[in-house]
């Protein structure tokens, strides 16, 4: 081996350095920032891990990378676990990955602060694209586990609530990885519904990696995109998710995204009763209102002496007659005088007759004397004769 | 599809309701018409709580299509 430098072929050498890397770095951690991210649509995962001064090709298959949680994004610091793997075709050497986690506590939270700047910048959050939650819903979208105990949650208060909904579960993963690609779909189904009110987005507790889906990119477009409003329910009070900030309506917990869905039975049947008494009283009221109008006018002077207008008539015609008989004892008297009238004309046609048969009067002054006291001697005298008057002073 | 209608009706028969107490309040319907408004207001809060009472929650599972997604395999094992 010495005396004579072995000449080695390429694939010889490669074989070795192969079989040396490999067997050396079998089972290594490496930490390191993502950078060129690229996710296959075959499923793999192909990116670098690099710190300031070197950089390492890495590839996850598909099947291993089912198992991560989240989505790995470029800047991300991470640890991977796997193996040094050799490809001779290029002569170059890779990183094959099969297990990935964020590097601390803080990238987690830094990804989540970036992509929640990334879309509240692209208005993602904007409230006044916040939507209103219908009142009476008759269909709600359910996203949650088929198994969870937020379904059992979620029915149980709809139950109580609002039975006359009816609640179409999309049986959803909602941890690990795939988890935002199936509510993703979820989402995508639900929105061909076509009568569906309102979804509700829900998964009970958990810690951060369980709750990651949710603070996936593509959820937070979904529900975005989604015709439907949406209302998330996610984890504790305390958990606030990108998926929270997209939604129509952010719900502490399932059980209360579904509350808010629902408007309550016992609420309603309390706004029928009330209502049913108010129409009540106010036909009451009406009835008493008109029945005030009747006593109004049967207490009405007219109806308490309803003879007084008789009697008024009475009155009147009494006045009449009065009048009437005023007027006939004026004729009546008119006609006495009248008849006096030709009475003495008829009476002084019998003076006549006496004056006929020789008798004589005696007038003074034109008026006839027929008593001796009634004679006065200073005044001339007339006598009336039947032919004629003889002044007895004319001498 | 029958519970559809079923919270529809409850809803527009809640709105008549609704509408019914307002044209009372209003005054300005006549006694005749108050009478039969009322009469159709009372018929309207029984069937309101009927459908209530008589509700049952429906449950309906959707059914997605399977795998449609590269992601979506190789975890149902």
């Amino acid at each position: 081996m010495n005396e004579e430098k072995q000449i080695f072929t390429v694939s010889e050498l490669t074989q070795s350095i192969k079989f040396v890397l490999e067997s050396a770095f079998d089972n290594i951690s490496v930490e390191g920032e993502i950078s060129n991210f690229k996710s296959h649509v075959s499923g793999h995962w192909y990116f670098n891990l690099k710190d300031e001064n070197a950089v390492i090709n890495c590839t996850m298959w598909r099947g291993f990378n089912n198992y991560v949680f989240f989505t790995p994004q470029d800047g991300m610091k991470i640890i991977v676990t796997g193996r040094l793997t050799v490809y001779p075709p290029r002569g170059s050497y890779q990183i094959d990955v099969r297990s990935m986690k964020p590097a601390g506590e803080g990238e987690l939270q830094a990804a989540f602060e970036r992509l929640k700047q990334k879309l509240k910048s692209e208005g993602l959050f904007d409230v006044e694209r916040k939507r209103a939650i219908p009142f009476f819903p008759s269909k709600i979208g359910v996203i949650t586990a088929i198994d969870g105990a937020a379904i059992r949650d979620m029915i149980s208060v709809a139950e109580r609530r609002f039975p006359l909904v009816e609640l179409i579960i999309a049986p959803t993963k909602v941890q690990g990885s795939g988890a935002a690609e199936d509510i993703v779909d979820s989402l995508t189904e639900l929105n061909k519904i076509k009568d569906i009110d309102v979804i509700i987005l829900a998964r009970g507790g958990g810690s951060i990696e369980d709750l990651w889906a949710f603070n996936e990119e593509i959820v937070a477009r979904a529900i975005y995109t989604s015709r439907i409003p949406v209302i998330t329910g996610i984890g504790h009070e305390i958990d606030f998710t990108i998926a929270d900030f997209v939604s129509d309506l952010r719900a502490p917990t399932p059980s209360v995204a579904m509350e808010l869905a629902t408007p309550d039975k016992q609420e309603l049947k309390n706004a029928i009763e009330y209502l049913d008494q108010k129409m009540e009283e106010l036909l009451l009221e009406k009835i008493q209102e008109y029945r005030q109008r009747i006593d109004d006018v049967v207490d009405s002077y007219m109806f308490r002496y309803p003879l007084e207008k008789v009697r008024n008539f009475y009155q009147k015609i009494d006045n009449l007659f009065y009048k009437i008989s005023q007027q006939i004892d004026r004729k009546i008297l008119l006609s006495e005088r009248e008849i006096q009238k030709y009475f003495s004309i008829i009476s002084s046609y019998d003076i006549e007759k006496t004056l006929k048969k020789g008798f004589t009067l005696i007038k003074q002054d034109d008026k006839f004397v027929t008593r001796k006291q009634m004679y006065l001697s200073s005044k001339p005298v007339t006598i009336k004769f039947y032919d004629g008057e003889l002044n007895l002073d004319d001498k | 599809m029958s519970k559809t209608k079923s919270t529809k009706s409850f809803e527009d028969k809640l709105k008549r309701l609704e509408q019914i107490s307002e044209m009372l309040e209003s005054g300005e319907v006549q006694l005749e018409e108050s009478i039969s408004l009322f009469e159709e207001g009372i018929k309207l809060s029984k069937e309101c709580l009927t459908i209530l009472e008589n509700a049952e929650l429906k449950i309906t599972q959707l059914k997605k299509e399977v795998s449609n997604k590269s992601t979506d395999e190789g975890e149902d094992e």
